[in-house]
């Protein structure tokens, strides 16, 4: 049980210009599944390391349970890490790598068996407990490797992309399994990743990561549905968020964004806000689910209809992914509808747009313009 | 394809390979013959076959020439050279292959440097050295010289191995709360054993068959080692051939055991870092 501060953590390598993770301060809850989300490169393992005590700290502080970990060696953090690689030890078996962390630990043999046929009980290892890691499949490696986390009950889990060797079915649920494990133990967990799906289905909350810096923290829901700039917009989502040139046009007290010859009232974002930016070029998003070929009931009187060419029809069984590019401007949309559809490439079509749905973006910054937190 | 085309086709290589073994086979089978046959009948006729075998000329050789004394005082050497040149130079492979430390690549530099240096330079101030520690004419001093000529190899060896187990291992230890010794000794080892064992087997056929630095660090006859014992034989006035002979079987023997058991490890561990 510990909640985990970082305060202004920052990490520069030696002969490194630009430092690989720039004043990075996030709170993880007791028992909080918290997931740093980025690109590859962009700080998240480093941050993870850091507060691993795998790597030195070049400013700021991580503390744990509001003790400052800085110069508190790994060993004595009471942490937990599971690795990409899984780091299991080739010349040991099964038992003596769940054991290894133990032992050290001085626990009574009696207890270390107890407790390693526990987990090798609710990982179904126990059969394999003999085995070395080389005669294991994939899938078993990374159980053993989240054995050997949760054998120790330490205070704190790292995940450094655990999931990221595993192959698309066994990848789901081990994802699964792994989320069970951690509402069971309670134990606060850090999670890296790269992947915005198991990002999506495992945080509780997300910590979003770009070139060092953090861009947004918070639920999965409210990341997807509040970027706070475009590279999140861009980043969560598959396909993901339309971006397009737009230009803010004021009416009295109503605003419309026009975009790709035609005009969306905005409806979602207070008048006040938007003011600074009316007349002015800015960047309108638009996830691809909120395209329609026909707009439903629900949405009548909040749609509005963009005229595109149909480039490439793409069916994926469950959905039907269009791209399109806009009549007016020739830029490059992707909408997501219903799995049937009589739409061919090359077809025009008046895609319905749900004006409740739209994002606008500082041209500049990237930042979103909406409502204040 | 025609067969006798296929064996014309492998026949170069097959002749360049009896031309090698004859080459290197050769004399060995030479001395072997040599040592089960008196000087008399060596001198008669040098490249006939030991028949009958005179096997009681090892006896003789063990015991009448000193060839005991010579056997354990190299055995002495040599296994303590080995041991002390696995341990230190493991340790040193382990430390410049994990760690980033200030001056890491000069100490690297300096270790290494030990390969390119031929023995006869460094024999003068050995010899002083030892001289002024008091350990010149002892088995300690010899087996210290041997540990520093062996060192630089040793290292670079292990180093090019242990670079290439994977830093997540290393990290998970020290997630699990062992010591930076504890790693080397409990992973880093482990995990090399191949390397390590190369390592070993090389450093042991080297020394055992050192000459050098023996005959001229070691005056006394009762801390010759074999390579010195062999020259024993050779007499001012008169050259026992075939008690050299036997001798020199005797010396070779715990190498070709050694090889004969382990030359497939020695291989693996050779060349784990090349082809990976």
């Amino acid at each position: 049980m510990a909640v985990v501060t970082l305060e202004r953590l920052s990490k520069r390598y030696d002969g490194a210009g630009e430092p690989a993770v720039k004043e990075v301060s996030l709170s993880v809850a007791d028992g909080e599944f918290m997931v740093l989300l980025g690109p590859s490169g962009c700080g998240k393992s480093s941050v993870l390391r850091m507060i691993a005590g795998l790597e030195s700290i070049s400013a700021g502080t991580v503390s744990i349970d509001g003790r400052v970990m800085n110069h508190v060696p790994a060993k004595d953090r009471d942490i937990a890490m599971v690795f990409q690689s899984y780091a299991l030890y080739p010349h040991m078996t099964v038992r003596e790598n769940l054991a290894f962390g133990l032992r050290r630990r001085s626990v009574a043999t009696a207890e270390i068996d107890r407790r390693v046929q526990n987990v090798a009980g609710k990982l179904a290892l126990t059969p394999f407990l003999g085995r070395k890691p080389h005669a294991l499949s994939g899938g078993q490696r990374q159980r053993v490797a989240l054995g050997r986390a949760i054998v120790r009950d330490p205070k704190v889990f790292l995940f450094d992309e655990p999931l990221s060797n595993l192959d698309a079915a066994l990848r789901t649920t081990t994802r699964n399994e792994l989320i069970k494990q951690q509402h069971e133990l309670g134990t606060t967990t850090i999670y890296v990743t790269h992947d915005q799906i198991e990002a999506m289905t495992m945080g509780d909350r997300i910590c979003i990561m770009n070139r060092g810096e953090l861009v947004q923290i918070g639920s999965p829901l409210e990341v997807y549905r509040k970027p706070a700039d475009t590279f999140v917009a861009r980043f969560l989502g598959s396909p993901p968020m339309n971006l397009m040139e737009a230009r803010l046009e004021r009416s009295g007290d109503a605003f419309a964004v026009q975009t790709a010859g035609i005009s969306i009232p905005v409806i979602t974002i207070p008048p006040q806000r938007l003011a600074p930016y009316a007349g002015k070029p800015l960047i309108h998003g638009i996830r691809p689910e909120d395209l329609y070929e026909m707009p439903p009931n629900e949405l009548a009187g909040r749609s509005v209809q963009l005229p595109a060419r149909i480039l490439a029809v793409e069916p994926l069984g469950a959905e039907t992914l269009l791209v399109l590019a806009t009549k007016a401007s020739n830029e490059e949309l992707i909408a997501r509808i219903g799995r049937e559809t009589a739409l061919r490439s090359g077809s025009e079509v008046m895609i319905s747009l749900d004006t409740g749905a739209i994002h606008l973006f500082d041209r500049d910054t990237g930042k979103a313009i909406a409502e204040p937190p | 394809m025609a067969l006798w085309l296929d064996y014309l086709r492998r026949a170069p290589l097959v002749v360049f390979l009896l031309l090698y073994t004859v080459i290197t086979g050769g004399p060995f089978l030479w001395v072997a013959a040599m040592a089960l046959r008196t000087t008399p009948e060596i001198l008669d006729n040098p490249y006939a076959l030991p028949i009958p075998p005179h096997w009681d000329k090892f006896v003789e050789a063990w015991t009448t020439s000193r060839y005991e004394i010579y056997f354990f005082n190299s055995l002495i050497v040599v296994a303590g050279a080995v041991v002390l040149v696995t341990l230190i130079g493991a340790m040193a492979a382990h430390c410049l292959s994990r760690y980033r430390f200030r001056g890491n690549r000069l100490a690297r530099m300096i270790i290494l440097s030990g390969m390119i240096l031929p023995p006869q330079l460094m024999i003068l101030s050995l010899f002083q050295i030892l001289l002024q520690f008091g350990l010149y004419n002892t088995l300690a001093g010899l087996t210290l010289a041997y540990v520093a000529t062996q060192l630089a190899m040793t290292v670079y060896i292990l180093e090019g191995f242990f670079a290439q187990l994977p830093q997540d291992l290393f990290d998970a230890a020290r997630m699990d709360g062992y010591s930076d010794f504890e790693i080397f000794w409990r992973i880093t080892l482990p995990i090399g054993l191949p390397a390590v064992f190369t390592t070993v087997v090389l450093n042991f056929i080297i020394l055992w068959n050192e000459f050098l630095y023996a005959i001229v660090l070691i005056t006394e006859d009762d801390k010759r080692t074999l390579p010195l014992g062999i020259m024993h034989f050779m007499g001012s006035h008169q050259l026992d051939v075939g008690m050299i002979a036997t001798g020199l079987m005797i010396s070779m023997s715990p190498i070709i055991v050694l090889y004969a058991l382990f030359s497939e490890t020695l291989i693996k561990g050779m060349t784990a870092g090349a082809v990976r």
